[in-house]
């Protein structure tokens, strides 16, 4: 208690206001006539003024590795780029004014060849070709703005779910420049009986969610347990749907409608795997 | 000639060109700038955590976040700024996942404007450093000292922020600048 009229106590309830800046006229003036008479307040003033202004003053730490590697594996661009954010114009881009000149060949072509087909009277998967199985170490993507793959593979679905290949329907990927890494929409133009197209499709794709399925793997003991069960769950229910449209596929090999089934099946797989890759640890 | 080339004068590439460049998928213009920003968020996450290793791991999660959101960011403010206001929001979310037994056992309790003087007993230890004090605060004390002393957020920021009053945050910046007071022996 100082002639001031204002004890230790009620000194320590003004301090944050008082620190602040923010006490009224008359409270600031109790305030410092205590401090003038009080050493211990003032000493604590003092205190934990210097603190603040010590703290406001502290240098930058340093990490004691360089954490870039970690950083970019996990925004390590997928091979096949995901669907266009929403705020992407994707109508009129240059690359879909492409996709849909080729559509309109393809649709083309496609009723061209049911009515030929019709005509001999045979069924559309008597058309399609034998095809030799390619290895593994066939270029999936050689960075061209378009690719309707020429090659044909069979093992690349392996890597997705273990299961044999699927031989039908056919897909032209357009693949991304290298030069941009994301944010490209993928565009995937299921085209008719073209086996050569749907395995280079799923020699792509199997690269693509091989490299995410180790990011996820080496990621997993990072997230959070049911973070884990949901994605798993979620990735039984998409290689079921895989599985199913290939055992179509492989009954109706010139379905359109199957192959697109198939792609979209593929397409939701790496999407949630390259999700679960960027997923900050524990949440 | 060598005279010549060595009075060019090396204009450093600013954020707003790399952050254009990143935004479109460089990841070259990106990783200029986790250079230019990595020790700063790491050590805003570092101090928020109270653990170099949390630090690390919390710093990585940041730049992951920035490289997803990078595209969403209009420039309505500075990089900086919005960076390390999404590296705070990194941090408090990866709170509220972890184990509670850490809160349970440290009165920790985010809007906790009580001061129960058991609070103290941590803190009763030899003289150290402004830094390792600050690491031993409590969870909730520490964060808010952090981002109100040295990252200099207002108190209505940091209730917005953290989901409680301006009071709170007031109260426990003042209990935390109490706590470090003991701890450095002043």
């Amino acid at each position: 208690m100082t002639s001031s009229n204002m004890t230790c106590e009620a000194f320590d309830a003004a301090l944050p206001d008082y620190l602040e800046g923010t006490p009224g006229d008359s409270l600031r003036a109790s305030v410092e006539g205590h401090l003038s008479e009080c050493v211990r307040c003032a000493s604590l003033l003092k205190d934990v003024e210097n603190i603040r202004d010590e703290a406001s003053a502290l240098p930058d730490l340093v990490p004691s590795r360089d954490l870039w590697q970690g950083i970019e594996a996990r925004i390590a661009p997928p091979v096949i780029p995901l669907a266009a954010r929403p705020e992407r114009p994707r109508r009129f881009a240059p690359a879909w004014m492409g996709v849909a000149a080729a559509a309109l060949v393809v649709s083309t072509a496609a009723v061209t060849y049911l009515i030929t087909s019709r005509s001999s009277g045979q069924s559309p998967a008597a058309n399609i070709a034998q095809v030799a199985p390619l290895t593994s170490e066939t270029p999936a993507n050689s960075g061209t703005d378009f690719q309707v793959a020429p090659v044909t593979t069979a093992p690349a679905q392996a890597s997705v779910n273990g299961t044999s290949e699927g031989q039908s329907g056919a897909v032209a990927t357009l693949s991304r420049t290298q030069s941009s890494n994301r944010g490209v929409p993928a565009a995937r133009l299921v085209s008719g009986p073209d086996q050569s197209g749907r395995a280079h499709s799923d020699l792509v794709y199997g690269r693509e969610i091989d490299l995410l399925q180790k990011i996820v793997a080496q990621r997993k003991a990072g997230l959070d347990s049911s973070t884990v069960a949901i994605i798993e769950r979620n990735l039984r229910i998409i290689d079921a749907a895989i599985q199913q449209s290939r055992d179509a596929l492989a009954n109706d090999p010139a379905s359109r409608l199957l192959g697109q089934q198939l792609t979209h099946a593929l397409d939701k797989k790496v999407e949630l795997l390259r999700t679960a890759a960027m997923l900050p640890a524990s949440t | 000639m060598a005279a010549a080339v060595s009075n060019v004068v090396r204009i450093p590439m600013g954020d707003s060109t790399d952050v254009t460049l990143a935004a479109g998928g460089d990841r070259q213009a990106f990783e200029r700038l986790y250079r230019t920003h990595a020790n700063r968020v790491f050590s805003l996450c570092t101090r928020m955590s109270g653990s170099r290793t949390r630090g690390e791991e919390l710093t990585q999660d940041v730049f992951v976040r920035t490289w997803e959101k990078l595209p969403q960011f209009r420039g309505e403010s500075a990089f900086s700024t919005w960076l390390h206001r999404l590296a705070v929001n990194v941090v408090l979310n990866a709170r509220k996942t972890e184990g509670k037994a850490a809160s349970r056992t440290d009165d920790s309790d985010v809007g906790d404007e009580r001061w129960d003087e058991g609070a103290r007993a941590p803190m009763h230890i030899e003289r150290m450093d402004l830094t390792d004090a600050i690491a031993k605060l409590p969870q909730g004390a520490r964060k808010i000292f952090v981002l109100h002393d040295i990252e200099g957020y207002k108190h209505e920021e940091i209730a917005e922020m953290m989901g409680i009053t301006s009071g709170g945050s007031k109260a426990q910046l003042h209990r935390a600048r109490l706590l470090l007071r003991e701890a450095l022996d002043r």
